[in-house]
């Protein structure tokens, strides 16, 4: 799904984030990226959307060659991923089923089909009764459910989410997890973000840790490994 | 575009523009009057022209043979005129032709003329015309030095002063066009940039999950051309009522002045005037967004 070789990346005011880094992830994986605030995760995770081009190395995403690919081929890889943000970015004068079908609707996906495909997904993340609601009526973990939605809604292989249950308490940080349990059951990639040392230590995943642009620890069934 | 797509396209124009309608109606107003000007500036400068031209397709050589040249070779002079390069119309004027003409000019002062009797000082003459007004000068030189021409005239000062005139204000007009152009482009892209701004994160949003750039940009620019078509609606109506009164006021009092006629002029300035102003409108748009689209 996902191969990183000798990566690195230096923003243009000299800050070297990574530094040939090497990950190989394989389809169905569900992988936790940790480490300290700039040790250079958040860079890793947008690496993976294109939202950063790396200085360096090779990068291939879901067959996507990230790093070579024209400008105008971005759009295409991001059907294939689905992102999801600590702050939700859903949009605040849209319904949660508008919310949802918008990520449909800007791909051009048939309305026939669009229907359908929101409600399955409203009811995976337990929001079909609240489809009318806005987002300013929701709470801050439906609110990311409603972010989860939109991001699985086109089926994508590969879901990207940077620090998701930053903003939320333990407990609805694990009913989000509950849901990210789910989808990867059902075959999707997960790759996640995380600052959460409870999370991470329960859930047994495979831990890719960051330090100072580096991987200094890549464990199968690892453990966040930090004091928080 | 998908059925959709242009549906969803329509209706975040008309909810961006209901959003932002005094924002809206500002920079329609803003862009009528630039276009407006534009527009004044158009019909001036094709009114010029055409005055020049026609100015200029009066301009003639009048060629005057002296009194000795036999009836037979008037035609042969006629024939090495036509035979010079950019040579329109060669017309010979007989000495009886000219009096007649003398004579009506003058009109009721026609008792002048009976001074003189019988007798007609009048030459015969041709009047020439050339295909291009730049011509004028090298055919009348030419023209000078055939054996029996008496001399070869044309109002050689009034025509380089006109010459003169109509191209500084080709130039002028023009650069004044282009002035008002970059303002309105301006005015308008300031206005769509308010509506990108205002949704900046949607415009995020619909990145992440994988919408092309068109896609993205095709509200913004419907919007741009909107308000230009808007603009320009307001501009050509404004033309058509100026140009009317300017049109009844000269033919009032100076006929002679050859404007040109109100229809289907105005009609085509009209079309004009809207194509700029959703032109203007769709660029306008198009570098409001471009920051954002390459974020």
């Amino acid at each position: 799904m996902i191969q990183m070789k000798d990566i690195s990346k230096t923003y243009e005011n000299g800050t070297v984030a990574l530094e040939r880094v090497n990950v190989e992830i394989g389809k169905g994986e569900f992988v936790f990226i940790v480490g300290a605030s700039g040790a250079g995760k958040s860079t890793f995770i947008r690496l993976l959307f294109r939202e950063v081009l790396p200085s360096s190395g090779t990068l291939i995403v879901n067959g996507h060659d990230v790093v070579n690919m024209p400008k105008s081929e971005v759009p295409y890889l991001r059907r294939g991923l689905g992102v999801v943000f600590q702050d939700y970015r859903l949009l605040p004068d849209k319904t949660v089923a508008e919310n949802v079908a918008f990520a449909m609707q800007v791909i051009e996906a048939p309305r026939r089909r669009m229907q359908h495909s929101v409600n399955a997904v409203l009811d995976i993340v337990g929001l079909r009764d609240k489809y009318k609601n806005f987002p300013s009526q929701l709470s801050g973990g439906e609110q990311q459910r409603v972010a989860i939605a939109r991001a699985i809604v086109n089926n994508p292989a590969l879901v990207i989410a940077d620090e998701p249950t930053g903003n939320l308490d333990p407990e609805t940080s694990w009913e989000i997890m509950d849901i990210f349990k789910r989808i990867n059951a059902s075959g999707t990639t997960i790759v996640m973000a995380t600052h959460d040392k409870y999370i991470v230590d329960t859930m047994k995943r495979r831990v890719i840790a960051i330090e100072d642009g580096k991987i200094v620890r890549d464990e199968a069934q690892g453990v966040y490994g930090y004091e928080n | 575009m998908k059925i959709s797509t242009s549906e969803y396209v329509i209706r975040e124009v008309f909810f961006s523009l209901r959003r932002n309608s005094w924002m809206a109606i500002a920079s329609i107003s803003t862009v009528a009057v630039s276009l407006f000007i534009f527009g004044m500036f158009m019909i001036l400068v094709m009114n010029m022209n055409r005055m020049a031209e026609s100015l200029e397709s009066q301009v003639e050589i009048s060629v005057y043979l002296k009194d000795d040249v036999k009836e037979s070779s008037i035609d042969d002079i006629r024939g090495t005129i036509e035979s010079m390069q950019g040579i329109d119309t060669v017309t010979f004027v007989g000495k009886e032709e000219a009096m007649k003409r003398f004579q009506e000019r003058l009109g009721e002062q026609k008792f002048l003329l009976e001074a003189i009797g019988d007798t007609n000082p009048l030459p015969n003459a041709f009047e020439v015309k050339v295909k291009h007004p730049d011509m004028v000068k090298a055919a009348a030189d030419e023209i000078s030095k055939i054996k029996g021409v008496e001399s070869a005239k044309y109002g050689q000062d009034v025509v380089q002063h006109m010459f003169d005139i109509t191209r500084l204000i080709r130039v002028f007009g023009f650069a004044v066009m282009v002035l008002l152009a970059g303002a309105t482009l301006f005015i308008i892209s300031n206005t769509i940039r308010l509506t990108v701004f205002a949704r900046r994160k949607e415009i995020a949003i619909m990145k992440y999950v994988g919408a092309t750039d068109w896609f993205i940009r095709w509200p913004f620019m419907l919007e741009g051309i909107v308000l230009g078509f808007f603009g320009g609606v307001v501009a050509a109506g404004a033309l058509r009522i100026a140009y009317g009164m300017v049109t009844n006021k000269i033919y009032d009092t100076l006929a002679f002045f050859p404007l040109i006629p109100m229809f289907p002029f105005i009609g085509y300035v009209g079309i004009g005037i809207l194509v700029c102003g959703m032109v203007i409108g769709a660029i306008g748009s198009t570098i409001s967004l471009k920051r954002f689209l390459n974020a």
